[in-house]
């Protein structure tokens, strides 16, 4: 078994405690991640997706529970909070509301500086990331509010990958950008993760982009995890995950109701070359009648 | 932190003090503080405090509410009834100590200053319980109307107000995302000295201008996309109208007003 990096142990959040707008967003939550994964996290709305990945690097602390970091219980000392934040950089839904400097270089720079690396090391990380999201050089000097929405987006994920963090969190990176855009965030993402090794958690409410590049899944139902495992396994349980009120992967869709005609099919299919390669060999044994 | 401010706060019950017409309570609240300030005696001061609790238990706002909103400006209230314990002399002398000496008379007015003070803040507070912050402003904009003759651009500075107070929770919430936002990238808010925790605060604030400016422009597009062009020949979706339960709150005004001035007369002294 792999290094665990992050682990919950009965991860509790209450919103606005002692008050009548209480609310329970985590609820008791106990997952292990392991060093190298790239996880996907799905939810409906209101599941507590975002507020899980805060506790992740310190910004909330948990009302009840423990969250381990490398094996140290992040709250144990709380004078290392920061220290934490510069081991899991964490990228909010809509990261293009926070760039601030006049150009993109600087505005990338912002993580590195404070974590008061050199000059030269603050200039190759930064190089480095704005490889990573694909801006060009000739971008390094234009002003962030210069850019697209796309452009912006990616600008200010480059911000949290130039800090080189052990485990990068990416909430909802892919809202409100076109599928061309969505795909191609996703492939920088999973090269991005092939490419430094890193661990890597995006939340999405979009199945077909998990099932596009996460190893792993994680699906919180009323702050909850009701499943949490390979993308096999998850998307395999069709049911249930249509019963917390998720769609699954249109692939699986598919087959599922295919299912019905053909009951030998399996149905936890996500992967559209697959699923050409069994409908193909389905065709050919004869099992289709006209 | 920022979200425990209450102060302007609306509470939803549904009960008939939320129905009654905004501009009827606004009056009524005026009228009220007015009429606290014409009290003499403890019995007229008791008779507000009367008058008051009931308007709050038919408007089924929590008491704790009211508390909360007291909380708030526990300081001032303290600090007024220390001045006035050790300061204003008269009547038998209770308590010396050196030169502090505490007097009948002071203690009785400073009893009377801090009762005085507390309905104050609970009548403000009732009032912002009970009425939307948009029903406030139309109400305001309706009783200043008359204005217009001097040409206050009364319509204008309604419907600003009324924006105002639309984007202070948003605001908040905005400043509470950003702020998390650059956390995570290391900035470094809550230590150093004077200098370096304004300059930290840099990386929050433009991106809440840009974001302010941002929706203002939008509400902007969007209100002109309406044909809004100001005050002039607009109607009111909701037209106000004085109703049964408003004129019945007059009466009851105008009675207790009455009892006041009646106590003040039987029972004159402090
Ligand atoms: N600052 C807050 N104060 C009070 N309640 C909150 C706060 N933030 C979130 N909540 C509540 O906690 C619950 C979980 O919110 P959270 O943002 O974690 O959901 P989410 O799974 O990220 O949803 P989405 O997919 O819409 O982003 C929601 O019911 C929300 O109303
Ligand atoms: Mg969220």
């Amino acid at each position: 078994m792999k290094e665990i990096i992050l682990e919950t142990r009965e991860l509790t959040h209450i919103y606005a405690k002692g008050t009548p707008y209480e609310k329970t967003a985590v609820n008791g939550m106990n997952i292990k991640i392991e060093k190298g994964e790239l996880v996907g996290i799905i939810g409906h709305t209101g599941s507590g997706k975002s507020t899980l990945v805060q506790h992740f690097n310190g910004l909330l602390k948990p009302d009840g529970g423990q969250i381990f970091l490398d094996g140290h219980d992040m709250w144990e000392n709380k004078a290392d909070i920061r220290k934490v934040r510069f081991k899991v950089g964490v990228c909010f839904q809509y990261p293009e509301y926070q760039l601030f400097e006049e150009t993109v270089y600087k505005d990338i720079a912002f993580g590195p500086k404070n974590m008061g690396l050199d000059k030269d090391e603050i200039n190759r990380r930064v190089i480095e990331a704005m490889k990573y999201v694909g801006l060009d050089e000739s971008y390094a000097d234009k002003s962030a509010f210069d850019l697209s929405g796309g452009e912006k987006r990616r600008a200010a994920i480059a911000g949290v990958m130039a800090m080189s963090p052990e485990v990068l969190i990416l909430d909802e990176p892919c809202a409100g950008l076109d599928p061309a855009g969505r795909d191609m965030l996703l492939s920088l993402i999973k090269n991005y993760r092939e490419s430094t090794g890193s661990t890597v958690i995006f939340v999405s409410h979009n199945m077909d982009d998990i099932a596009k590049i996460a190893t792993r899944v994680l699906v919180v139902n009323d702050g909850k995890e009701a499943m949490y495992g390979t993308v096999d396994e998850v998307f395999s349980r069709c049911d249930e995950l249509k019963a917390m009120g998720l769609d699954v992967p249109a692939v699986t869709d598919l087959f599922m109701k295919l299912k019905m005609i053909y009951p030998q099919l399996d149905a936890g299919v996500y992967d559209i070359n697959k699923a050409a390669d069994i409908l193909y060999s389905l065709l050919k044994g004869g099992a289709v009648r006209a | 932190m920022l979200k425990d401010i209450t102060i302007g706060q609306y509470f939803p019950t549904g009960s008939p003090v939320h129905s009654l017409d905004p501009r009827a309570k606004i009056i009524i609240t005026i009228f009220y503080i007015v009429v606290v300030f014409l009290c003499k005696s403890f019995a007229s001061l008791g008779l507000c405090c009367a008058v008051l609790l009931i308007f709050i238990l038919i408007s089924r706002v929590p008491v704790k509410m009211f508390l909360k909103s007291i909380k708030a400006i526990l300081p001032i209230i303290l600090f007024t009834a220390f001045l006035n314990i050790f300061y204003i002399g008269g009547g038998k002398v209770l308590f010396t100590w050196k030169f502090i000496s505490v007097s009948e008379k002071g203690l009785y007015t400073a009893a009377f200053m801090t009762v005085r003070i507390i309905l104050l803040i609970i009548s403000g507070s009732a009032l912002t319980y009970t009425t939307t912050p948009t029903m406030l402003t139309d109400g305001m904009e309706r009783l200043l109307s008359p204005l217009k003759v001097f040409h206050v651009p009364v319509h204008t500075l309604a419907m600003m107000m009324t924006l105002a107070l639309r984007f202070i929770p948003t605001l908040i919430d905005e400043i509470e995302r950003i702020t998390n936002a650059q956390k995570a990238r290391g900035a470094d808010l809550e230590s150093g000295n004077f200098v370096q925790r304004a300059k930290a605060l840099v990386p929050v604030l433009v991106p809440l201008f840009i974001s302010a400016f941002r929706r203002a422009y939008e509400l902007a597009f969007a209100m002109e996309c309406r044909c809004y062009r100001g005050g002039e020949g607009r109607t009111r979706m909701k037209q106000m109208k004085l109703k049964m339960p408003d004129y019945l709150s007059f009466a009851v005004v105008v009675l207790f007003t009455a009892g006041v001035i009646l106590l003040n007369n039987i029972y004159p002294v402090l």
